[in-house]
């Protein structure tokens, strides 16, 4: 019996202990994140246009780290409060222009429109207001300072103040927001390429500018 | 005539052990049958030798990948939210060790242990039925060719959960606290709610006392002087404590299997408002109730029965079962339907009523097999109440 107590006490003072590291911590024991962080890749070319509609999304899922649901016909779609994307890059790459093609959930009792913060390395970049049900393309300065100069990660951070709770009783990991539908990467002071349609995706799967 | 067929008078000149094995077993090859019958017309690759696999859905895919690949590491594998500690690992570790011995594929074992498992859970249940030889048809029917038999016949830890439950509570009956402990422990291993077993002892303790004309303020003087009691006690967490000791030990948090239901999105309330919200949740369409209707009506009926043990004075299996009802009806509604046909008690007290009158017996019995065809065609197309 004193085995049997003994034990049950050590586990316990275990059990308030954890012994995790601070991505684990943030998602699942302080809930202070809904999105969990990832060792993602990053893989991506600069200047590449990334479909984040089904067809030619292959190329997304190397820099999609967490917070997003789908694809689906209308893009990927945000759930939680943040979601994250990241790049990888040369290091000593200049100043950046990342470009968004975003629109937002819409309906009868959702706001009227989604407000989208972001943020590259905990530089904060700008934001967007996207109006219910319509869709916008943005464009967000990067400095190069921004650029982890180490690994050539930059982590992309778009956080949704008003995102909407779809059901009650629903978690904040499953509030929704905005749907992504491309994103590039380019360097500053080129030229930004005509957007690829849903239908040229075939040469975005490859990720080479047509 | 079909009560003839099931009842005592075919057995008359059978031992009595025979005809207890006799019936799971019959029952058990029926409803087999009856399953792989519907599954050969809509399963989604309808091959004899596919059956196993076939009839793995939703959490089972879940259990075969603990018992082949064992628990996730952090990060997991795949990137997503959701690593598989939520789910106990005693029956997994049970079958993935059969599947290392024997090499056969996992739910081939698995099926083969869950129908064993079940047979034995309706052979221990035989003097909790009071010997009822209609009850225990019933029970056997239930667990093995009856409605909701998917759960106790393909890989889920309901089966071992309702043979454990049995063990507790006949070790109850029977004043034996050692052995009701040595299940709880093995119970609180199988799932979450196991560990209420504990209650249960405790429960089942006070009752024994008071009835043996005890009164309350010497019952914890009694209790320290009743070692066995209290080993029970003390052994009946066990199962949950090795298993929190080794998700430290292997990702370094002792609460992960409760911390990871965060990627369910399971928010934690009021289960009294998620069952408001469940029965007043209308159907779009037509007069069948909604699915989560059908599971709040599933939560309904296992409180009503609860409160039928307490009418009759078995305090411990309706607090336990009262438990084990409500605790997962604060995350929601979702798989209640799986979580209240898993409540042995409930079960048992529903068969023993069901045995009293021989139509209803027939009509029952009749009922299990017809549905057992129904629901594992509501199975294989996905219905969500059975989730």
């Amino acid at each position: 019996m004193a085995v049997a107590i003994a034990s049950e006490l050590g586990v316990t003072w275990l059990a308030l202990h954890p012994a995790v590291g601070p991505d684990y911590r943030a998602y699942y024991i302080d809930m202070s994140t809904t999105c969990l962080n990832k060792p993602v890749s990053g893989t991506y070319a600069l200047g590449d246009q990334l479909s984040f509609l089904p067809r030619g999304h292959g190329a997304a899922l190397k820099v999609r780290v967490c917070g997003w649901d789908g694809p689906a016909g209308d893009g990927t779609h945000s759930v939680g409060t943040t979601s994250r994307l990241r790049f990888t890059v040369p290091p000593a790459t200049g100043d950046l222009i990342l470009t968004l093609e975003m629109s937002a959930v819409g309906g009868p009792d959702h706001p009227a429109e989604q407000r989208v913060e972001v943020s590259a390395n905990n530089v904060s970049v700008g934001g967007v207001t996207i109006p219910a049900d319509g869709l916008q393309t943005t464009h967000f300065d990067i400095p190069a300072a921004a650029i982890d100069k180490a690994t050539g990660h930059i982590d992309i951070v778009l956080s949704y103040p008003n995102a909407v709770q779809m059901f009650p009783g629903d978690s904040n990991t499953h509030w929704r927001s905005i749907k992504l539908r491309w994103a590039r990467l380019r360097p500053a002071g080129t030229v930004e390429p005509q957007p690829k349609t849903p239908e040229d995706e075939t040469d975005i799967r490859e990720g080479t500018a047509a | 005539m079909v009560a003839d067929i099931a009842a005592p008078a075919i057995g008359r000149d059978l031992p009595k052990p025979v005809i207890l094995v006799a019936i799971p077993l019959g029952l058990a090859l029926l409803g087999l049958l009856l399953r792989f019958a519907v599954y050969m017309q809509v399963g989604w690759e309808p091959k004899p030798y596919m059956f196993a696999d076939g009839i793995c859905r939703w959490d089972c895919e879940w259990y075969v990948n603990i018992a082949t690949s064992g628990y996730d590491p952090f990060p997991v594998p795949g990137n997503i939210d959701a690593g598989n500690w939520a789910f106990f690992p005693l029956y997994p570790a049970i079958i993935g060790a059969l599947h290392k011995l024997s090499m056969l594929p996992v739910m081939v074992i698995a099926t083969t242990v869950s129908i064993l498992f079940s047979g034995l859970a309706a052979l221990v249940a035989w003097p909790l039925l009071e010997k009822n030889l209609k009850a225990y048809t019933l029970y056997c029917a239930f667990l093995l060719c009856g409605p909701v038999s998917i759960y106790f016949t393909t890989f889920y830890t309901e089966v071992l959960f309702v043979l454990l439950s049995n063990c507790l509570f006949l070790g109850l009956k029977r004043t034996n606290y050692l052995a009701a402990g040595a299940s709880a422990a093995f119970l609180s291993a199988t799932r979450i709610v196991g560990v209420f077993g504990a209650i249960a002892i405790v429960v089942q303790f006070i009752t024994d006392r008071l009835q043996a004309g005890d009164k309350w303020r010497t019952l914890p003087l009694t209790a320290l002087k009743t070692p066995e009691f209290v080993l029970a006690v003390f052994i009946a967490p066990l199962g949950l404590f090795a298993y929190m000791l080794y998700l430290h030990l292997y990702i370094g948090d002792a609460l992960a299997f409760s911390h990871v239901q965060r990627a369910w999105g399971r928010v934690n309330g009021n289960p009294a408002f998620y069952l408001w919200q469940a029965l007043t949740n209308m159907p779009t369409e037509g007069f069948w109730p909604s699915i989560s209707q059908q599971l709040g009506l599933a939560a309904l009926a296992a409180l009503g029965l609860s409160f039928v043990l307490v009418w009759r004075r078995q305090y411990s299996a309706a607090v336990f079962c009262l438990i084990c009802v409500i605790l997962p009806m604060a995350a929601g509604m979702a798989s209640m339907l799986r979580f209240v046909t898993a409540m042995s008690p409930l079960v048992l007290t529903l068969m023993l009523f069901l045995a009293r009158w021989q139509i209803l017996f027939v009509v029952a019995l009749l009922g299990f097999i017809a549905a057992d065809y129904y629901f594992t065609f509501g199975w294989l197309k996905g219905y969500l109440t059975l989730v």
